[in-house]
């Protein structure tokens, strides 16, 4: 009777031992998949991350390129800086050396107001021939204070440029009026 | 007994699985809904960038019409509105949009379209100041009524197109009562010599089913006044917005982009705003031209002339160009100086009435000297 109660009780302990061990695997199968399922999710917000960042990032650079064309533009067709003819339409690129001279220092005693038009950006008129000056019709760029001055903290730069002539009124018969330069327009984001 | 708790655990799985799976749907219909409604404000907002550079394009290309297909936005609605200096457009309902505190733009104050058609005029005083960019749709309707037959053949070939896409949607009316709105949006009624629409004047019949903001007014006055004023549709008669006229600041007798931007403004607060902005480039233009204190002494453009013909003598016609630049009694830098004092005070009191008036008169002796300066030999004249 002993014999028979000990082989059932072994019996049992096997049935359940087999039981446990059957729910063990089916634990760590669960475990597996919430494992797999997860590292799947991981793998997806990653993966959104990156594209979101790398979409972000040539939204960023297409407007900049667009923030360039504009402000080219504006600047090629700025009444302080085109060549007029009294009553007539205007030369088409072609600055007037005259007003150059006075623009530097109009636009840098209004600078907030050409920055609604220009916005972080820097426009140099150069001439190529037959002289080599310069004018900083416009510069406005992103700084931070620090210690010692400031330091420049932008990110990206657009670069575009436009071939002008300058015109000189102030020269005397026989003369050459026009000169010959490049319009230069970094935009900062 | 076990059976029975198996069946109870069976149905509170379900129960389980139900809510559970309720919570996932809400939690991704959640989503969907935010990313729509997130879609379409990137969707305007891509909309208003895409205009904010056409409409760049659009106002530096001197005297020119283009149009902007808007079919895909038919049944969104356009809004324009300037206020302190700084004017905004953007579609209804969204919340970004676009501002410009430097070009005026005139347009209705809402646009609900398939076509937008955009015209740019510069805008001199007496030299060129900045371009004005009038924005309009095909449905928004312009009825010239009035005895002006010369501003109705000037209106006519400044719109006159080939391009069907680029034409102006208007008409000439001999009578207001023959007014037939048609199906358009809106429209503005321009009264040519002031005897048509006035305070408490009845309307035509055909507009009085119209939305009192979708019909407006803008009466130039008696021929020769050169004022404005701005009506718009109260019940069945005409209100006047503002209580005395606004005077039009400009000296071309020809496509005068100040009237022309009284037809286009949706409002007499958009008119005032926008050219308010040309009176602060204007302003800058000035320094550029005479220099920034004009009072004390010569600067800017006219100060490099003035010291070209000083140090070069020998010049022919140095002396009588040198009168006209600084001697005679109508000269340039005394016309620049009465200018930007001019333009000072005009600022400083927002453009008010009266505190701006006499720019007229500078800008037209200041382009009469100029004129004087081009056509005499090779002087160099100021622009």
């Amino acid at each position: 009777m002993n014999e028979n109660k000990k082989r059932k009780l072994e019996k049992y302990q096997r049935r359940q031992r087999k039981l446990r061990r059957k729910a063990q695997i089916r634990m760590s199968e669960t475990i597996a998949i919430i494992f797999i399922f997860f590292v799947l999710i991981l793998f997806g917000v990653v993966f959104y991350y990156k594209y979101s960042q790398i979409s972000n990032r040539e939204k960023q650079e297409e407007l900049l390129a667009n923030r360039a064309m504009d402000a080219a533009l504006q600047s090629l067709f700025l009444p302080e800086l085109i060549c007029t003819k009294g009553e007539a339409e205007h030369e088409d690129n072609c600055f007037d050396i005259m007003k150059l001279n006075q623009a530097e220092d109009v636009f840098s005693k209004n600078l907030n107001y050409y920055f609604n038009l220009f916005s972080y950006a820097k426009i140099t008129v150069t001439e190529v021939y037959p002289g080599n000056l310069t004018w900083t019709v416009y510069d406005k760029q992103k700084v931070r204070k620090v210690e010692n001055g400031t330091e420049r903290i932008w990110e990206n730069k657009e670069n575009t440029y436009y071939v002008v002539a300058l015109r000189n009124d102030s020269k005397i018969e026989g003369q050459r009026k026009y000169n010959f330069g490049y319009l230069e327009i970094e935009v900062y984001s | 007994m076990k059976t029975k708790s198996a069946q109870i655990q069976v149905t509170f799985n379900w129960i389980y699985i139900m809510i559970a799976g309720a919570m996932i749907l809400l939690f991704f219909i959640g989503i969907i809904v935010k990313e729509k409604a997130a879609s379409e404000e990137r969707l305007s907002a891509e909309v208003v960038e895409i205009m904010e550079s056409i409409f760049t394009g659009a106002s530096l290309s001197e005297k020119t019409k283009n149009f902007i297909d808007t079919s895909g936005l038919v049944d969104y609605t356009l809004y324009f509105d300037c206020d302190a200096g700084v004017s905004e457009f953007g579609l209804q309902g969204y919340s970004y949009y676009a501002s410009d505190s430097v070009n005026p733009l005139f347009a209705p104050l809402e646009l609900s379209t398939s076509r937008l058609v955009l015209w740019s005029l510069p805008y001199r005083l007496p030299f060129k100041v900045i371009d004005f960019l009038f924005v309009t749709s095909a449905n928004t309707k312009y009825f010239l009524v009035g005895n002006d037959p010369n501003f109705i053949n000037e209106f006519n070939d400044a719109t006159d197109t080939d391009n069907p896409l680029l034409k102006l949607n208007w008409e000439q009316l001999f009578d207001l009562n023959d007014i037939d709105p048609g199906g358009n949006f809106q429209v503005r009624i321009v009264d040519l010599d002031g005897t048509t629409v006035d305070v408490g004047k009845p309307l035509p019949e055909k507009l009085l089913t119209m939305g009192d903001k979708k019909v407006t007014a803008i009466s130039f006055g008696k021929l020769g006044a050169n004022t404005v004023d701005f009506y718009q549709k109260s019940g069945q008669v005409w209100k006047k917005l503002n209580p005395n006229p606004i005077r039009i600041l400009s000296i071309d007798q020809e496509r005068d982009a100040a009237k022309y931007g009284a037809i286009f403004a949706g409002s007499l607060e958009g008119y005032q705003c926008n050219m308010m902005k040309a009176f602060k480039k204007l302003d800058k233009l000035v320094a550029v031209y005479g220099g920034e204190k004009m009072s004390e002494n010569i600067g800017g453009k006219l100060e490099d002339i003035v010291e070209f013909y000083e140090s070069n003598p020998e010049t022919s016609l140095t002396t009588e160009c040198l009168n006209y630049l600084t001697t005679y009694d109508e000269n340039v830098y005394t016309s620049l100086r009465s200018m930007q004092n001019q333009i000072k005070t005009c600022l400083v009191f927002q453009g008010e009435q009266g505190k701006c008036f006499d720019l007229i008169t500078h800008a037209d002796t200041l382009r009469k000297t100029n004129q004087i300066l081009s056509e005499t030999g090779d002087c160099i004249s100021l622009y």
